[in-house]
């Protein structure tokens, strides 16, 4: 079974709840799933929908063209009709669509299913938002889902206020008489593991959490908000604290010095909030205190289209704040690797006392993913140093071999200084030539060493073994790998780490016939990173920047017609 | 091993003019730390002293203390996060009048507004020396700098009234040279639970030398029985100067105003996070 399903309404009337709701039956019962999100940057009104694809092999992506759309209102079904697929069906409710509409479409060649809930929603008092977990009750009788599993996700979704919900499942469930899909046999063979079904945000932030973090600062900013919202709830359960400060700057200044006495931290944002943040990223190139930065790109320059999704960041966050310094920018691209590269990415900070960048979209972060088994290596998760009472003559600059000066807190029985002027080994400011080249030789010296580390981590992923290579980043690889399996003779190179860079990709490029390069943005950002790295000129690119993501489909078209 | 008893002095060289009132901000943080340290009230140790940029943020170089050199006008965040990871510590900011209400004017109101505990001693020579003498927002109108060779057009803002709108707690002036009045403020700001911000007024001698001007206008508010609980008056004794440098102005010092309220940490963490044992639990996924 490989099913896109489209759920639709005016924003406000539940849509993403419900697709999430959805989304999570199928999984509890053993399919794949993966949901995207397209919402457009209002409050009430407009046209919100999401896109569930549901499997019995892994997903990854969705597609532009649906077996089922369930319509809440009329623009759904006029926005999105044409997309349908050939024996596709409409499902909506009588009294969402009037009746000159009702008869428009009855002309036309697709199915649609008016379903009658009148009686329903009068016996039980329901409010009209319900309409959508009716629905949702006839979906799942429609594809043969035992009730028992759908009453089991919705509570687990739903949490306390789930009763009203299951009841509207279950009398959805019943207005359909017999399944009409004729799926179920496949239904049996599907593997009955447990599967997580996380959006990357939540994952960033359970991932965050597994590293240890105290404190996430945050000023809200779509697509990056969801993250603050989704560890706002987490603080009482985890003992960790969420605070929102007046602006960006004082977000990301908050959080270094909390870092500085001893506090995990981490900050998040999209791009304007990013571009307030860039000063004290360079502050942190030479302070040196750790610092965790998520960055949820969205379309730009400016404002641009704040709800939706883009890649044109990339080389803003490698050159982010000025000066010469080690940054780190790791790009997860779905939310298994969101939950293990976050952690990598407060491990490398900690160590190397330095900034990681974790570069997302709203593409990753929004949507959501399906999957088996995450990997966790508890030895990427640091000790939080502590005060001491030793007596030494401590260095908050020392100058060591790697580069890496040991840290301590302040409230120790010595000194401990931070500071963004050029300074001495204990941290007084010094503007002394030899000095100053000393200082520098060490903070460039972490970048050799950290390279050596990061050389033997997993930094880059090859998937495949055709001869022509397709290469990429970030929230792209969910279509990429999608389209790979209908793709002849096809690799595809996952980039991890853009900074520091793994110039090991160099022998895989070589090495492949054709070479494209696949980015959500308009000027291939990475093929400039690869260039400047290794000295290779990659000239086919397949680029997207409507602010929306590709589709497996999309990227088989482009190569078939290359 | 550092005697923790009294705050010495680094052996960085002091780049202050001669004659700087900075010297006398220094010499009276010392003063109200050691006599804090002394009478057992704080522990030196955690003690974190935090400064901008400009002339006043060389005294991180000077104190030896835990020291925290943030940006222009990123004093208060600092403080805050500081204060936010690890409540035992102390985060003292030595901020500028450029720093504090120009570039980090924003951070001000929403201090005074949000009341950590945190203390804020600007040093408020009403104009830019580092830079070369351009204006701040508490240059007086007709200042003659590089940036406004043919005087200044703006009338200065009162932080005082500002920090008193706002709702901070603490509300003082000090002049630098009054040192002996400027540490007993420190001191009380200090102890004080809540935002505790201190107006430190001083003459810039190479670019801005109110010297002879303040020594005539001065006043101690003690002297007057200013009633440091009445809003009112404080507002009151606030409006005496408008920062101007108007003959007949009186300039009061002291507390204009003190009150209690809820800190912003007594919603966070009362023990320092380093101290919360995180052990990794790999249920963490298992909910979803």
């Amino acid at each position: 079974m490989d099913l896109n399903i489209l759920i639709g309404a005016e924003a406000g009337k539940g849509t993403a709840r419900t697709s999430l709701m959805i989304g999570r039956v199928f999984t509890l019962y053993g399919y794949y799933v993966f949901n995207y999100r397209d919402y457009p940057s209002l409050i009430k009104g407009g046209h919100n929908f999401n896109v569930l694809r549901i499997s019995d092999e892994k997903v990854n992506s969705h597609e532009n063209e649906y077996d089922i759309i369930i319509a809440l209102d009329k623009k759904t079904i006029e926005r999105h009709k044409d997309n349908l697929k050939k024996d596709g069906i409409i499902l909506t409710e009588k009294s969402l669509i009037e009746e000159q509409d009702v008869k428009k479409y009855s002309d036309i060649k697709y199915r649609i299913i008016y379903l009658d809930a009148s009686d329903v929603m009068k016996k039980h008092s329901f409010q009209e938002i319900i309409v959508n977990n009716i629905l949702a009750g006839s979906l799942f009788k429609f594809l043969g889902i035992p009730l028992e599993f759908a009453l089991k996700a919705a509570e687990k979704e739903f949490g306390e206020k789930s009763d009203k919900i299951k009841i509207a499942i279950t009398e959805g469930y019943n207005l359909i008489k017999e399944p009409k899909i004729k799926e179920p046999q496949k239904v049996n063979k599907i593997k009955r593991n447990k599967k997580y079904f996380i959006s990357g945000n939540e994952a960033i932030g359970l991932g965050a959490i597994a590293s240890g973090l105290d404190l996430y600062i945050a000023y809200p900013m779509t697509p990056a908000s969801p993250l603050m919202h989704f560890l706002a709830l987490q603080q009482k359960k985890h003992n960790i604290f969420v605070v929102q400060l007046e602006d960006e700057i004082a977000c990301i200044n908050a959080a270094i010095a909390g870092s500085y006495a001893g506090a995990r931290t981490m900050v998040g944002t999209s791009g304007g909030g990013f571009a307030l943040m860039t000063e004290a990223i360079s502050l942190q190139g030479m302070n040196e205190i750790p610092l965790v930065v998520y960055l949820a790109q969205r379309p730009g320059p400016s404002t641009g289209v704040p709800t939706y999704t883009s890649q044109g960041d990339l080389k803003f966050a490698l050159n982010a704040g000025h000066g010469e310094f080690l940054r780190i920018v790791v790009a997860p691209g779905d939310a298994k690797e969101a939950f293990e590269k976050t952690i990598e990415a407060f491990y490398l900070s900690e160590k190397y006392r330095a900034v990681s960048i974790i570069l997302g979209d709203k593409h990753l972060g929004e949507s959501t993913y399906s999957f088996d088994s995450f990997k966790l290596d508890s030895s990427k998760i640091l000790e939080k140093i502590k005060p001491t009472n030793k007596k030494m003559d401590y260095k908050s600059y020392l100058i060591t071999e790697n580069g890496i000066s040991p840290r301590a807190l302040p409230g120790s029985n010595f000194i401990v200084r931070a500071t963004s002027y050029e300074h001495d080994e204990y941290g007084i400011t010094t503007e002394d030539p030899e000095i100053i080249k000393k200082m520098v030789n060490k903070r460039m010296k972490k970048i050799e060493t950290i390279k050596k580390e990061t050389k033997k981590m997993e930094t880059f992923k090859v998937y495949g073994k055709g001869k022509n290579l397709i290469i990429g980043w970030g929230s792209t690889k969910g279509a990429i790998i999608d389209a790979l399996k209908k793709l002849e003779d096809f690799s595809f190179l996952q980039i991890y780490y853009l900074s520091p860079f793994p110039n090991e990709i160099k022998k895989y490029i070589e090495n492949a016939k054709n070479v494209f390069i696949i980015e959500n943005n308009a000027t291939s950002l990475l093929s400039q990173v690869i260039a400047e790295n290794i000295g290779i000129k990659i000239e086919n690119k397949i680029l997207k920047y409507d602010g929306r993501p590709f589709t497996p489909n999309e990227i088989i078209k482009e190569i078939e017609n290359w | 091993m550092k005697e923790w008893k009294e705050v010495k002095e680094t052996y960085a060289e002091k780049t202050w003019c001669p004659g700087c009132p900075d010297f006398g901000i220094l010499v009276a943080a010392k003063k109200a730390l050691n006599e804090l340290a002394k009478e057992n009230k704080i522990e030196l140790k955690n003690v974190v002293t935090v400064v901008g940029i400009g002339c006043h943020a060389k005294i991180y170089d000077y104190l030896d203390l835990n020291g925290y050199y943030s940006l222009h006008g990123r004093v208060i965040p600092a403080l805050t996060g500081i204060k936010i990871a690890n409540p035992e510590l102390i985060p003292i900011g030595f901020a500028g009048d450029g720093d504090t209400f120009a570039e980090g004017m924003n951070h001000f109101v929403h201090a005074c507004k949000r009341n950590s505990n945190i203390n804020l001693f600007v040093h408020n020579n009403q104009v830019f020396g580092l830079t070369t003498g351009q204006i701040t927002p508490t240059t007086e109108k007709g200042f003659i700098g590089p940036t406004t060779p043919f005087g200044s057009f703006e009338d200065p803002i009162n932080p005082i009234k500002i920090a008193l709108a706002a709702r901070a707690t603490f509300v003082a002036r000090g002049y630098a040279l009054n040192i002996e009045h400027l540490s007993f403020l420190m001191k009380e700001a200090i102890l004080h639970k809540g935002f505790s911000f201190i107006d430190i007024i001083q003459p810039c001698v190479t670019y801005h030398n109110t010297r002879s001007f303040f020594e005539k206008k001065v006043y101690d508010l003690q002297s007057v029985q200013h009633n440091t609980k009445s809003f009112e008056e404080a507002m009151k004794r606030a409006d005496e100067w408008n920062y101007s440098l108007d003959e007949n102005a009186k300039i009061p010092i002291g507390i204009f105003y003190k009150t209690e309220r809820s800190c912003f940490e007594d919603f966070l963490s009362q023990k320092p996070l380093w101290s919360i044992e995180r052990r990794f639990n790999k249920k963490i996924l298992e909910d979803f």
